[in-house]
């Protein structure tokens, strides 16, 4: 199956915030876990990623070439090609679909949170009580009630500012350098696709006009490599070490029970 | 006490001698009771086989019993050392490691598969694999608290990086220990040659005639156990019987 992935011109995005709206709305998440909204001093709004926030306009004042400019961002999951989440999740919530989407169930998760301490983009999010440590992570799954019955992702669908697009993945890459190149000969000489080649390749394409570690992302995301320690070291060397110790007591106690006589024990 | 086992014609007299406090056996009692489920609840996100345990409400409930488990086993030894300081640095010095140790590596095969007494120089109140046993779970103490305290409340806090290498470490420990226990439950509960133990550990006394043979330098003392034992060695060479 075709990989599918989204495409976010980010010169386009106006931030008008239409998708965090979409998302909420069509995936039923609540509003800031503050009963109201407080002025922080800034236009972004909510403050940060959540369980309830999959999507968010990150804005960042930059001082550019060309002077002062705002850089948007839509910040939200990668779906990447390689996702450690994947990998570390013990509950199977987490899954990579043929399609490329990693989605998620909420009703399997039980709040471990090691998805938000393996993501290379600090994307999942875990709301949970501290002591009790009952509690649900969450992430953006592309939409995938919509997306698996022929539908766009409800944020791309709700943008104005046709900023977002969402299909085939090696279409969307060719679009993405076609705004690049178009981009670049209207004088953003800073302008670049991102997600091409990282962590196995995006399923998110961000079109950037300054460097990403402008826009706060990392330049260079590394797949963590303790993410499939589980399954290719500590879970084998458990397994021999368990086994090897249960073989040993087991023949001990076959050979002491023919060789020692508990009557003739003092 | 008088005791008539099936087997024996006459029956035998056991002499009880102390061993453990009150104290020391509810400790290690509690340790049991909390190393227990504290594993088999961490297991539950270790093997995948195990993985609908770990769904949803479920998951959240023996991570609830984990956490419950945890402080109490936590706590257990900073209360025992609140309540009996004198009697905890008594047994770490017992503890620690001398020259009898290496003996009771070269006569432990001999001794615990074929009951071959004069195999083994005299040991201390704890023979070289107690000590074995004790410093693994002392070290397993603190690995565990040390990696399971972050990683309770540190998420967002401490470094990704850093929260990875505690889960790392978290599970080898789990690993040492858990295998460390199952020998000890083995000989705890079905080495003939241990009988003792469990009695002692669940009553606080011990055989006298037990002690002698299994603990003579904490019986007798370095000298005599040492004077017993080489009669011991002799009368074997010489064809004997142990």
């Amino acid at each position: 199956m075709a990989r599918l992935a989204m495409l976010i011109d980010e010169s386009q995005c106006t931030a008008c915030r239409g998708c965090q709206v979409a998302c909420k709305q069509w995936n039923d998440r609540e509003g800031w876990l503050y009963s109201r909204t407080r002025n922080r001093g800034t236009y972004e709004n909510p403050p940060d990623l959540s369980p309830q926030t999959w999507t968010r306009i990150r804005f960042t004042e930059y001082e550019g070439p060309d002077g002062f400019r705002w850089l948007f961002l839509k910040e939200g999951c990668m779906h990447c090609g390689d996702p450690a989440c994947v990998a570390v999740c013990p509950t199977g919530a987490l899954k990579q679909q043929p399609n490329g989407l990693v989605t998620f169930e909420e009703e399997l998760c039980n709040g471990c949170g090691y998805c938000t301490q393996f993501c290379p983009f600090h994307i999942p999010r875990l709301a949970t009580d501290l002591v009790t440590g009952k509690g649900k992570s969450s992430k953006c799954t592309f939409c995938q009630d919509r997306v698996t019955n022929g539908l766009l992702p409800a944020c791309v669908k709700t943008c104005p500012a046709k900023a977002l697009d969402f299909g085939d993945r090696d279409e969307m890459i060719a679009k993405g350098q076609e705004r690049v190149a178009a981009l670049k000969a209207r004088g953003y000489t800073q302008a670049n696709l991102y997600g091409v080649d990282q962590v196995g390749g995006l399923g998110r394409l961000y079109v950037l006009i300054a460097p990403p570690e402008a826009y706060g992302l990392p330049a260079n995301p590394q797949y963590p490599a303790l993410a499939n320690i589980w399954q290719k070291i500590l879970q084998p060397l458990g397994n021999v070490a368990f086994g090897a110790t249960l073989l040993g007591i087991l023949g001990a106690f076959l050979f002491v029970r023919r060789k020692i006589r508990m009557e003739e024990v003092r | 006490m008088t005791v008539q086992l099936k087997g024996r014609a006459e029956a035998i007299t056991i002499q009880w001698i102390p061993k453990y406090t009150l104290m020391e056996r509810l400790g290690h009692w509690l340790h049991t009771a909390t190393f227990v489920p504290l594993a088999i609840t961490g297991m539950i996100l270790y093997f995948p086989f195990l993985q609908p345990l770990a769904q949803g409400a479920a998951g959240e409930t023996f991570r609830l019993i984990h956490r419950v488990a945890a402080v109490i086993f936590g706590l257990l030894p900073i209360v025992y050392f609140i309540v009996q300081p004198r009697r905890l640095l008594l047994n770490i010095r017992e503890f620690l490691p001398n020259k009898e140790d290496l003996g009771w590596l070269k006569g432990a095969p001999a001794y615990y598969l074929m009951g071959k007494h004069e195999a083994m120089p005299p040991q201390g109140r704890f023979n070289a694999g107690e000590k074995m046993n004790g410093l693994v779970m002392i070290v397993a103490w603190f690995v565990f608290g040390l990696t399971g305290i972050p990683m309770w409340f540190g998420k967002g806090v401490i470094s990704p990086e850093l929260f990875r290498w505690l889960v790392v470490f978290h599970d080898l420990a789990m690993i040492v220990s858990v295998c460390m226990f199952l020998v000890h439950l083995y000989l705890a509960v079905a080495h003939p040659l241990m009988w003792a133990g469990l009695v002692s550990m669940r009553f606080g006394v011990t055989s006298a005639e037990y002690a002698a043979e299994h603990h003579a330098k904490w019986y007798y003392g370095p000298k005599r156990a040492m004077e017993i034992w080489e009669a011991k060695k002799r009368q074997a060479a010489e064809g004997g019987h142990s």
